[in-house]
């Protein structure tokens, strides 16, 4: 597709890797299958090529070879989120780039940033996927009913980095949700019960010891990037993709008075414009990043390159 | 939080909200009985969460089974974001009038402007230019319109 090779090249410059195009799947997976470190971006622009993608992988190496990491598998498409389930429900789904170059010509240097950080043991830490020398301040949250505070903090300085008000009060929403799941949806017992499942989001109650939740703010001069990090790694992937990727502007949103939150909060920031970047450690630790670049209309704002990625740990 | 400013004239109840919708709003306890009609006026809200956004679906949802006629004007950027993304957001009521988002091409400032939907049909969605009040620059619609006007479309 336009555009797909230059940013291709673009990224893997940005992350120190080589980079190969071959014209079918089959050929891409035998690489795979002898070479190690890969990292592949698949143009699944419609189901048939991911079929050709999925049938090539299990043909080769099975679903679930540990030749190949969803983690490591990148999928280019033009259709939002919501219009490629088959991406969404794939035993192979890693990150979801949406195909929308023409704004920034040099997107692919931005994402080689987080293609870096896929690259990494663990991908925590949201320094390495800003800009090199970006300062990265934190938030740390013991109460749970400081997150407002935190949310109005975020909104001013990001004001005062002469972001539009109407962006910034987007971007603080978007820190909004991230920190109410870290707060109410990440603890778990150890039998991973949801602690919090059925509480009020306006309860407040101390967040000490593996409850503690921290806000890291990075800002490069182009993009900002928010992370929300809780100490349970209790994200659940399927779960996850299949909130991000649910509208309700066709169907009605049904109210649900059995669960506490609302389930669209995520769905909402992705729709706004925002990207996402979730890495999970099982039992360990969970760091959910949105990105947002700051642009000089809202309109461009709420068109900017998304991407969603989702980097597991077991 | 969100403070209440309630008038009553007849039947007819006209609540502005002020402040951001989240977690800690109740919106029974602020608003009260209401039979007749529900004016709801959303020019000052500047956000609300995904909290926020069930809270009041569950409260307007109640007053549309109850038969309460509702409407809501002046709709802030915020609120008409979520009448887009959710087609049940105004449960059965009617939105009257929106602010609608622009941005100066001269001093970059951001400006509002108040339009009747029904104007904004006639206009299919052609939205005028606005002159700068800070430079007097041309300030242009800051949003995607079929994203932004989609509503009026369902």
């Amino acid at each position: 597709m336009p555009g797909d090779a230059q940013f291709a090249a673009q990224a893997a410059a940005a992350s120190g890797l080589a980079l190969r195009t071959v014209k079918r799947a089959a050929d891409a997976v035998k690489i795979v299958a002898v070479e190690e470190g890969c990292v592949l971006l698949v143009d699944a622009s419609t189901q048939a090529h991911y079929m050709e993608f999925e049938r090539a992988v299990q043909e080769t190496l099975g679903l679930f070879s540990s030749r190949l990491s969803a983690n490591h598998i990148h999928y280019l498409s033009s259709g939002d989120i919501y219009e490629v389930p088959y991406l969404i429900q794939s035993p192979l789904f890693g990150n979801y780039i949406h195909r929308n170059f023409e704004l920034d010509p040099n997107v692919g240097t931005y994402f080689g940033r987080i293609l870096g950080a896929t690259l990494e043991d663990r991908a925590f830490g949201c320094e390495r996927m800003v800009k090199p020398g970006t300062k990265v301040q934190t938030i740390q949250l013991r109460l749970a009913l400081q997150k407002q505070e935190a949310v109005e903090a975020v909104r001013n300085y990001l004001v005062a980095l002469k972001f539009q008000s109407r962006m910034a009060t987007v971007i603080a929403n978007a820190v909004d949700e991230i920190l109410m799941n870290a707060i109410f949806d990440a603890p778990v017992d150890s039998m991973g019960k949801h602690l919090y499942e059925s509480t009020s989001r306006a309860t407040n109650f101390a967040l000490e010891g593996p409850r503690a939740v921290d806000l890291h703010v990075a800002f490069d001069g182009e993009y900002v990037a928010l992370t929300a990090v809780d100490l349970f790694g209790s994200l659940d992937k399927n779960k996850l993709l299949t909130s991000i990727s649910k509208i309700y502007t066709e169907q009605e949103y049904r109210v649900k008075s059995s669960v506490a939150g609302a389930g669209i909060g995520l769905a909402s920031v992705f729709h706004s414009g925002g990207s996402f970047f979730f890495a999970s450690e099982s039992g360990v630790r969970t760091e959910v990043t949105v990105f947002f670049k700051r642009c000089d209309s809202y309109r461009e704002f709420k068109s900017q390159f998304r991407f969603l990625s989702t980097q597991f740990y077991f | 939080m969100v403070n209440i400013i309630k008038e009553q004239k007849g039947n007819s109840i006209t609540v502005r909200m002020v402040g951001s919708v989240e977690e800690s709003v109740e919106f029974e306890q602020l608003i009260g009985p209401v039979t007749g009609e529900l004016v709801v006026n959303c020019k000052e809200i500047p956000r609300i969460n995904s909290v926020g956004v069930k809270g009041w679906i569950k409260y307007f949802q109640v007053l549309q089974q109850k038969g309460v006629k509702l409407k809501f004007v002046e709709c802030s950027t915020a609120i008409v974001e979520q009448i887009n993304l959710i087609s049940n957001f105004v449960c059965g009521g009617s939105v009257e009038s929106i602010y609608v988002p622009f941005s100066c091409m001269g001093c970059k400032g951001e400006f509002i402007g108040l339009f009747k939907t029904d104007d904004l049909r006639k206009l299919k969605f052609q939205v005028p230019e606005l002159k700068c009040s800070k430079c007097g620059g041309k300030a242009v619609f800051d949003d995607i319109p079929e994203e932004y006007f989609g509503f009026l479309e369902r």
